[in-house]
């Protein structure tokens, strides 16, 4: 039973699953922004390219690895791992294999919400501890980043939440598979509310501000090289099946069989699909400056999210 | 062997312009159009130097500029790459014994391989990449 225990932990639906498919998504992403570029994407490593991210990987593994004489030693050792083990950590409550996730309490959205806060905090520091003026640029753009969807995106999270009357991510699928729906039919607002919110939240196109290469060379990565950029990347798509996982098991009915597909393929399925989004955003948007950004989500999402908390609470969409 | 094919698979770049007339980064921009779509390879163009695992230099390096891209070069990690981009960054051609050219750029910095013409058509430039790449996995790691 314990070795069992090891092995959900370990191998799957842990770790070593949840990182492959971070890889997997990597590519997944890629290959469909290149598609809508009318190109093909990585092709000639492995087998269309799909160990692209894994020797993306091996390669920054073996580089040199550059301290700048500057920066804040301590800091900028050990936010490269922070940054890549707080998704992880946080993929341990997301339901994968079953409507029941690895850990579960009641209370364990919230900890998700803060970890994604903790997420920022932590590029800002990457950025700050490297003392270089781009990486203070980029890493101060982010943390003005988070000040504006931070909220919406608290206030939209909390209406499933509402709708199950369960705090947990666990209890949110097992309402949505209890009552035959999915929380998409029921708050459709909120699902487009939470998917602006995190192609803020992960920083991409639309809302790559804080890494703008044509103005700030790399943003707040500017200074990390090798092992550190590495752990960076993977910490970056490892957020990124968290923040699919997420919004899958809140508003697509999660890790839930259909039929005889069983639970964990359903969970990859949506997942997929859920990245496809974003990589198709993307490639169609261009980059916003960031006063456009901020204005842009305190005055449109921000009463658009408290609309849905109002409608919940009206006992629309629950 | 799997970081020589790692390094092989997934080279970034970095362009530098050392005072070249302009033409040359015009093809060097071409070649990383979709059209040429050389992500197929791997090849993804960086801004920081500290990313970057290839250095793609076109022009003659100024006497102005020299110490600038030997500054770019240290602050990339090794194991680092440099190619040399048309005649210019090849040798200095015309401007070689101009009073503000220092030369080619292997009069700066080491360079693994040269792509001659002026400016290279994108296909040539894609072409010395792959034949870089081709000595990558070749040597001992
Ligand atoms: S090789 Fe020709 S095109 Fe290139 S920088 Fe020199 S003169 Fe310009």
């Amino acid at each position: 039973m314990v070795a069992y225990e090891i092995f959900q932990l370990v191998v799957f639906p842990g770790a070593l699953f949840v990182i492959c498919l971070a890889f997997l998504y990597e590519w997944v992403d890629r290959k469909l922004f290149a598609r809508v570029q009318g190109r093909y994407g990585p092709l000639y490593t492995g087998p269309a390219g799909i160990l692209q991210p894994v020797a993306d990987f091996l390669k920054l593994l073996s580089k040199e690895d550059i301290v700048p004489r500057a920066c804040d030693a301590n800091l900028f050792f050990a936010v490269p791992v922070m940054y890549a083990a707080l998704p992880l950590t946080a993929l341990f409550i997301m339901p994968i294999a079953a409507p029941e996730a690895l850990v579960s309490f009641e209370g364990d959205l919230i900890f998700i919400l803060f970890s994604f806060g903790l997420m920022t905090l932590l590029i800002f520091l990457a950025g700050w501890s490297s003392m270089s003026r781009f990486s203070a640029i980029g890493s101060v753009r982010s943390a003005l980043q988070m000040l504006s969807y931070e909220i919406p995106l608290g206030l939209v999270l909390v209406c499933p939440a509402i709708a199950a009357r369960s705090l947990s991510v666990s209890g949110i699928v097992q309402w949505q598979a209890a009552n035959a729906t999915w929380g998409a039919a029921l708050q459709p607002i909120g699902l487009a509310v939470v998917m602006v919110c995190m192609l803020a939240e992960l920083e991409l196109v639309p809302f790559d501000i804080p890494e703008a290469e044509t103005e700030i060379v790399a943003g707040w990565r500017t200074e990390f090289t090798g092992r550190r950029l590495a752990l960076f990347r993977m910490g970056r798509d490892l957020e990124i099946v968290l923040v699919s996982a997420l919004v899958v098991s809140l508003y697509l009915g999660g890790a839930q069989q259909l039929w005889l597909v069983p639970a964990a393929a359903m969970f990859v399925i949506k997942t997929a699909a859920v990245v496809a989004v974003f990589s198709f955003a993307r490639a169609l948007f261009a980059r916003f400056r960031i006063d456009q950004m901020i204005a842009g989500m305190w005055k449109y999402l921000l009463p658009i999210a408290v609309a849905q908390v109002v409608l919940v609470q009206m006992g629309l969409g629950a | 062997m799997a970081v020589n094919w790692a390094r092989s698979g997934s080279p970034w770049l970095i362009h530098f312009n050392t005072g070249g007339c302009n033409g040359c980064d015009i093809e060097f921009v071409a070649a990383i159009t979709p059209v040429y779509d050389v992500e197929r390879f791997g090849i993804k163009l960086q801004g920081s130097p500290r990313h970057a695992d290839i250095l793609a230099v076109t022009g003659p390096v100024t006497v102005q500029i020299a110490h600038s891209l030997k500054r770019v070069y240290d602050q990339m990690p090794s194991p680092k790459f440099v190619v040399a981009l048309g005649t210019c960054a090849v040798s200095g051609a015309p401007f070689r014994n101009c009073y503000c050219v220092h030369g080619g750029v292997d009069s700066v910095i080491p360079v693994d391989a040269y792509v001659p013409g002026c400016p290279p058509k994108p296909e040539a430039m894609i072409d010395g990449i792959a034949k870089l790449l081709q000595k990558i996995r070749g040597t001992k790691g």
